[in-house]
């Protein structure tokens, strides 16, 4: 090249190497950073908790009865009414909180995408059947689903966990079954049954794997909402019965001293919010990286 | 037209039937006796087969079954076993409390939410604009409607002293009024109910409608999008439209059909969420009436309340759809 001319042409950027916009990489990266990063955090304290948690989660210290924040150097958020340490607890709470959203997931995820993707692939009749089940539960919001079976089975961590994952079941079966009509309708399938491959094989080998992405970015929605829908359960006593600490029953617990001791429901509800922050924050990040298809939705 | 909507009602009826079929078993399988989980263990035999009468749980499932469909189809829906009266009584005069409250929601997450969708979707491509309104949407989303509630309490009840802390007004008082005419009489007496009614009113529905908002500005975004991407409004900026006059004139209606079906999916967040904010409040309700059933095992009251909540969600499903139909007439049933 020649020697350049004036300023313009010395600064002018290469036309094949687009300048890297480091604005832009922040705003597409960020959110699912700080999903990521709250996660991995909570997943960390609800496998480490009796290692970080530095008191007992139902200890009583009967001369720390409803203390501020920072009582004694021993209780960095206080306690509640029965001088039990907050922020133990909290922690010890993330176990009942990630073990519910995963579980109950994980559970509807089982039992719908396997319905959702027969009905999808089979049609006719099968899928009339099954998809005016799922209506009938789509009738309910998910919380009074999972308030009624809850009812139903009694509070414990297990009933919890099918009450949410029941009512989270016709979620992924409708979406499932909607990815398998498009699906069955490729060429890849059409090939799959000239070689001869079953019903099965087409819907295992063929249907499933396509389809996993798209499920796997609204499941990590579907945690979050099991989250929540955990929290709101124990709020009205309905869920794990204390003194299991769990984010919701503390908070409930804490209602009552609202007045005096306004960090125990401030500090739960926190807790709460962050986690559901969470996987709200990578569930929308993943769609919008990965699955362009679902936007939206 | 008229086929599309015989053909969506003939969906809604077994629709209907199916999920209080299955408010009915979920009944049913609970663990235990409801009359030795409600007397206690104390309870004489005499006593207990008493109840179990009274109950009707001494007949065949099938029959109590079919004897709950016909009844509740009539909204007769038994006698509640604490308070003695029955139960559509109570759900009717607890029915208004809640109604008042997804209505002001409404209300608030609208005025809320809908200014918020159209402009993050205006302004999408201006970060400071777009950004902000998404991390409140996202905020909105992630905070639990209780935990807003017991802040807003903290806050304007215990520090400032400015809303009550419970009770959710003289309600009764104020639709007798209208019923028998002393509003036109005692008009001072009307107002100063009404206002006792809103100020009981006013955060239970400003932290239910900021929940609600969230999900409102995420539709109405993605309703506004739609629209801006029309031909319509192409057509309306080439021949040189005003852009304000553009988004007032053609997108701001075009958009209120796609979110005429948010409607339906609203309502039923919407009362969801009256159980949650209504137990906060400790405000009158159907949302309240049903926690407090469950943990009384108050069985006929809570099956009363979880079958209204359900029949409330698929009608307004149902009229939403239709009132969609009329909207669009492109709509049929596919």
């Amino acid at each position: 090249m020649a020697i350049a001319r004036d300023a313009s042409e010395i600064t002018r950027p290469v036309a094949d190497v687009p300048p890297r916009n480091v604005g832009r990489l922040v705003r597409r990266y960020a959110p699912i950073t700080i999903g990521i990063f709250l996660a991995v955090a909570m997943i960390v304290l609800a496998a480490a908790a009796p290692l970080i948690a530095p008191l007992s989660p139902s200890a009583q210290y009967s001369d720390a009865v409803l203390k501020g924040p920072g009582f004694a150097d021993r209780h960095a958020l206080g306690t509640d009414e029965f001088g039990r340490d907050i922020y133990s607890r909290i922690i010890w709470g993330t176990r009942i909180s990630l073990q519910v959203g995963l579980a109950s997931v994980i559970f509807g995820f089982l039992v719908g995408v396997p319905l959702g993707i027969f009905a999808g692939v089979q049609g006719g009749r099968v899928e009339t059947a099954i998809m005016r089940g799922s209506d009938m539960l789509m009738a309910f919001p998910t919380l009074l689903l999972a308030l009624l079976i809850v009812t139903a089975l009694g509070g414990s961590l297990e009933n919890e966990i099918i009450a949410i994952g029941i009512a989270l079941t016709p979620n992924f079966l409708r979406l499932a079954r909607s990815l398998s009509l498009q699906i069955r309708e490729q060429d890849y399938i059409m090939a799959a049954r000239a070689i001869g491959s079953g019903q099965l094989r087409v819907m295992a080998r063929h249907v499933f794997p396509n389809a996993l992405y798209a499920l796997v970015v609204v499941a990590t929605l579907y945690i979050a909402t099991a989250i929540r829908t955990e929290a709101s359960l124990s709020f009205l006593g309905l869920g794990i019965p204390p003194p299991t600490p769990s984010w919701g029953n503390i908070l409930s617990e804490g209602r009552q001293y609202i007045k005096c001791c306004p960090w125990i429901t401030t500090f739960s509800g926190v807790a709460i919010m962050m986690a559901v922050l969470a996987f709200n924050l990578m569930g929308d990040a993943l769609r919008d990286l990965l699955d362009p298809r679902l936007r939206g939705e | 037209m008229f086929q599309y909507v015989l053909r969506r009602l003939l969906v809604a009826v077994p629709m209907l039937l199916g999920a209080m079929s299955i408010v009915f078993f979920a009944m049913r399988i609970l663990p235990g006796d409801p009359c030795v989980a409600m007397m206690g263990d104390q309870a004489t035999s005499a006593a207990l087969a008493d109840c179990t009468k009274h109950l009707g749980l001494h007949r065949p499932l099938a029959v109590q079954y079919a004897d709950y469909i016909w009844r509740s189809v009539q909204l007769d829906f038994g006698t509640s076993l604490r308070q003695g009266y029955p139960v559509s009584e109570y759900i009717g005069r607890m029915f208004p409390h809640t109604l008042i409250l997804v209505l002001a929601a409404a209300v608030v997450a609208a005025l809320v939410g809908v200014p918020i969708g159209i402009i993050s979707a205006l302004q999408r491509r201006n970060p400071l604009v777009d950004y902000p309104l998404r991390i409140f949407a996202l905020l909105g989303l992630s905070m639990p409607v209780f935990w807003l509630g017991i802040l807003l309490l903290m806050f304007f009840s215990l520090r400032f002293d400015l809303f009550p802390l419970i009770g959710g007004g003289d309600l009764e008082g104020v639709m007798t009024m209208i019923r028998s005419g002393e509003l036109f009489t005692y008009p001072g007496d009307f107002f100063a109910g009404v206002l006792d009614v809103l100020h009981h009113l006013t955060l239970p529905a400003l932290a239910l409608g900021f929940t609600l908002a969230a999900t409102v500005s995420r539709l109405s975004r993605s309703a506004m999008l739609e629209v801006i991407g029309q031909d319509y409004i192409r057509t309306a900026r080439a021949k040189g439209q005003v852009e304000r006059m553009v988004v007032y004139k053609h997108a701001l209606r075009n958009m209120l059909v796609p979110l005429l079906t948010i409607i339906g999916l609203f309502v039923a967040i919407a009362l969801t969420g009256t159980v949650l904010t209504e137990t906060v409040f400790t405000r009158p309700g159907l949302g309240k009436m049903l926690v407090d059933s469950i943990n009384a095992r108050d069985y006929p009251l809570a099956q009363g309340a979880i079958t209204v909540f359900t029949m409330t969600i698929i009608l307004v499903n149902l009229l939403v759809d239709m009132a969609y139909a009329l909207a669009d007439p492109r709509i049929t049933y596919k």
